[in-house]
């Protein structure tokens, strides 16, 4: 605040914006890493399951094929021994697409017969073996080439697979994870800007859609938009302060030194430093009533919170203005009187009525009255203060809640131009709103409302 | 009476050292927070007035420090903030009274004789006398020269807080927070009115005026 730049807030030094580099980018990287990884885990699985069930149920197939040839040569050899066997298998060898090789072992362990001697290799083939009625063996053995061939092109279009899965999964990764921190990176560029720039008039534009991001930009451009609501508040306190008080310690200046330049004198000694003291009052006066108003508008007043009834509040400020309203030969009473129970800071209230009722004594001429109700109306507490005074012309009603506007009634009273502004400040800061309704020559009526407690 | 001021700012610790030698009292004063608990350490003041912001120890610190140490003196906080959380934590912290800056000396003496007295335990009075003006607590009959006053309450409660004080100052300020209990300053100046009403009951058909006004600070009785 005391920096003289114009700007309000204290705005970080170079090293701590230094610090606050972007790392939405970093965030990207993990979370793009995180999806890859268990993207090409789980394709990996997928292909590892695909290809170990492909190759059990070849050789299952495989294994199907030789017992059930293993079945039907036995039902030959029974029936038609070696000969009507070795036949069949001949046969079979000629015609079939797929050649099984055969085998048959007499009780000696003698092969017997052997078709496709020549590719008899028991490493390259898968055997089955079946006992036969005399106590012959017969084998049949097909070979594994096909099967391993069919894996081998599977394996190798898997690898193809995979690879684009990888593929797919880092260009998805990357996509992904741009579009997810893109709205974070605009939320932080902003901030970044704001702390360097010092304006607290910018905003995140939001996105269109209704998720937890969007919602972080909404919610942080509310906290801008109190934040720039407090920034002002001070700043139009400091501006009327310096301009107000410019006006009471110019007097005060003045009478001091007006004192000391003429001729000794102790008698107006005595009066120019209690005039002084008089002014200093009035100046301490004005600047509590102005902290008063600006915390109350900028939403900073601590508001001590408690239920009772404005009638409560009402009797208080009548009773301060009793000897006041006597001694200008002023009616002060109650009117209207219902119960109007309230949450609200008891003494800001009392302070706000107080100010109504001095408002109101001050303008009305000897012979009359000042009225104060008090009710519920429509879910509102109601505290009213009507008097008999001279009136408020309709051109300068709107403006009479303005800090520091002083109708042209009031010029020749004494009075600071600050009571009703806090009356307002001090209602809205409850939630309350107030009015002034007036008829010049007649008199006005003042109206605070406040919500009534439930 | 002994009294210590801590406070770094010389010119007021001056107005206050010089407005409290006049009221009879003796006055040390210490410029920074260490210097002042040494002084209240080994001088044993009837009163303290101990600033908040202080070089070397703060304010709630000093007090603070004081009390863990079983010192009981009477202590009137002085503060140039005059937010409710200030108050609380400087009464929190072992402080007996709490002034906010500006304040008129009026006040001060007021207080720091009120810590006196509350300290040394002066028995109470029922009747409160100054010259031919004689006011009873118990009864709450007030007579002037034998001739009794009526006063509205209010009026009643003012003049008992002028005698209580009698031949002290006391500022507006005291007279609106003690016998209207409110603490915010209003538009209008109430505190004149309620006295010159006062004014007319008990000075007006006399010769000698009992209550003045002292200009720019506040009013007297005696």
């Amino acid at each position: 605040m005391s920096s003289g730049d114009g700007r309000t807030g204290s705005v970080p030094d170079a090293a701590s914006v230094a610090n606050l580099t972007d790392r939405s980018g970093r965030f990207g990287l993990r979370l793009a890493m995180w999806y890859t990884a268990l993207f090409i885990g789980s394709a990996f699985a997928v292909v590892l399951i695909t290809y170990l069930l492909t190759s059990s149920s070849l050789a299952q197939r495989d294994h199907e094929i030789i017992q059930s040839k293993l079945g039907e040569y036995a039902t030959v050899y029974a029936q038609g021994g070696l000969r009507a066997l070795a036949a069949t298998v001949d046969a079979e060898q000629r015609t079939s697409r797929e050649r099984v090789f055969v085998r048959v072992l007499d009780g000696g362990s003698e092969a017997v017969l052997l078709s496709n001697a020549e590719g008899w290799d028991p490493s390259a083939l898968e055997v089955g073996t079946t006992a036969l009625l005399d106590g012959a063996i017969i084998q049949v053995g097909k070979s594994t080439e096909a099967r391993s061939d069919i894996l081998r092109r599977f394996r190798a279009s898997l690898g193809l697979i995979t690879l684009s899965i990888i593929l797919i999964a880092l260009t998805g990764g990357w996509v992904l994870t741009q579009s997810a921190i893109q709205p974070i990176r605009r939320l932080s560029s902003a901030v970044r800007h704001i702390i360097a720039t010092g304006r607290t008039d910018e905003r995140v534009s939001p996105g269109a859609d209704d998720d937890a991001i969007n919602e972080l930009t909404l919610l942080f451009n509310a906290m801008l938009d109190r934040i720039e609501g407090l920034v002002q508040g001070m700043r139009g306190a400091l501006d009327n302060v310096s301009h107000d008080l410019r006006t009471p310690l110019t007097r005060l200046r003045g009478n001091s030194e007006l004192a000391l330049a003429a001729e000794p004198d102790l008698e107006r000694y005595r009066e120019a430093l209690a005039d002084s003291i008089e002014e200093t009052d009035r100046v301490l006066v004005m600047l509590n009533a102005l902290m008063d108003i600006s915390e109350a508008e900028s939403g900073v007043m601590p508001l001590k919170r408690e239920p009772f009834d404005l009638n409560e509040a009402a009797d208080r400020a009548i009773e301060l203005y009793r000897e006041v309203a006597d001694t200008k030969e002023l009616v002060l009473k109650s009117g209207v009187r219902r119960p109007a129970p309230v949450l609200a800071d008891r003494v800001r209230i009392e302070q706000a009525a107080a100010n109504l009722i001095d408002n109101a004594v001050k303008y009305t001429p000897a012979g009359g009255s000042v009225v104060v109700d008090v009710e519920t109306l429509d879910g509102r507490a109601i505290l009213r203060v009507r008097d008999t005074g001279q009136g408020i012309a309709a051109s300068e009603l709107p403006r009479i809640w303005e800090r520091l506007f002083r109708g042209d009634r009031s010029r020749t009273t004494r009075g600071l131009g600050l009571g009703l502004s806090l009356v307002k400040a001090i209602i809205e800061a409850h939630g309350g709103s107030v009015n002034a309704d007036s008829e010049p020559g007649k008199g006005s009526v003042f109206t605070l409302s406040l919500p009534q407690q439930a | 009476m002994h009294a210590l001021i801590i406070e770094d700012d010389t010119a007021i610790a001056e107005f206050i050292a010089r407005g409290l030698r006049e009221a009879g009292f003796a006055v040390d004063v210490a410029a920074d927070g260490n210097e002042g608990l040494e002084a209240a350490l080994t001088g044993e003041p009837d009163v303290a007035i101990v600033d908040l912001m202080l070089p070397g120890r703060d304010g709630l610190s000093v007090i603070d420090e004081l009390r863990r140490k079983g010192r009981s003196t009477p202590v009137l906080i002085l503060s140039a903030r005059r937010s409710v959380d200030d108050r609380v934590r400087g009464l929190q912290a072992g402080g007996d009274d709490y002034l906010t800056k500006p304040f008129a000396f009026a006040e001060l003496l007021a207080r720091v004789q009120a810590l006196v007295r509350r300290a040394t335990r002066t028995p109470e009075a029922t009747t409160l006398t100054v010259g031919d003006l004689v006011l009873d607590l118990l009864s709450r009959k007030v007579t002037r020269a034998g001739q009794p006053i009526e006063l509205r309450p209010r009026e009643f409660a003012l003049l008992e807080y002028l005698m209580r004080n009698a031949g002290k100052v006391v500022s507006k300020t005291m007279i609106l927070s003690h016998v209207w209990e409110y603490n915010f300053d209003p538009q209008t100046n109430i505190v004149d009115v309620l006295v010159s009403r006062l004014r007319d009951r008990i000075d007006r058909p006399f010769e000698r005026k009992l209550l003045q006004t002292v200009r720019g600070v506040g009013y007297v009785i005696g």
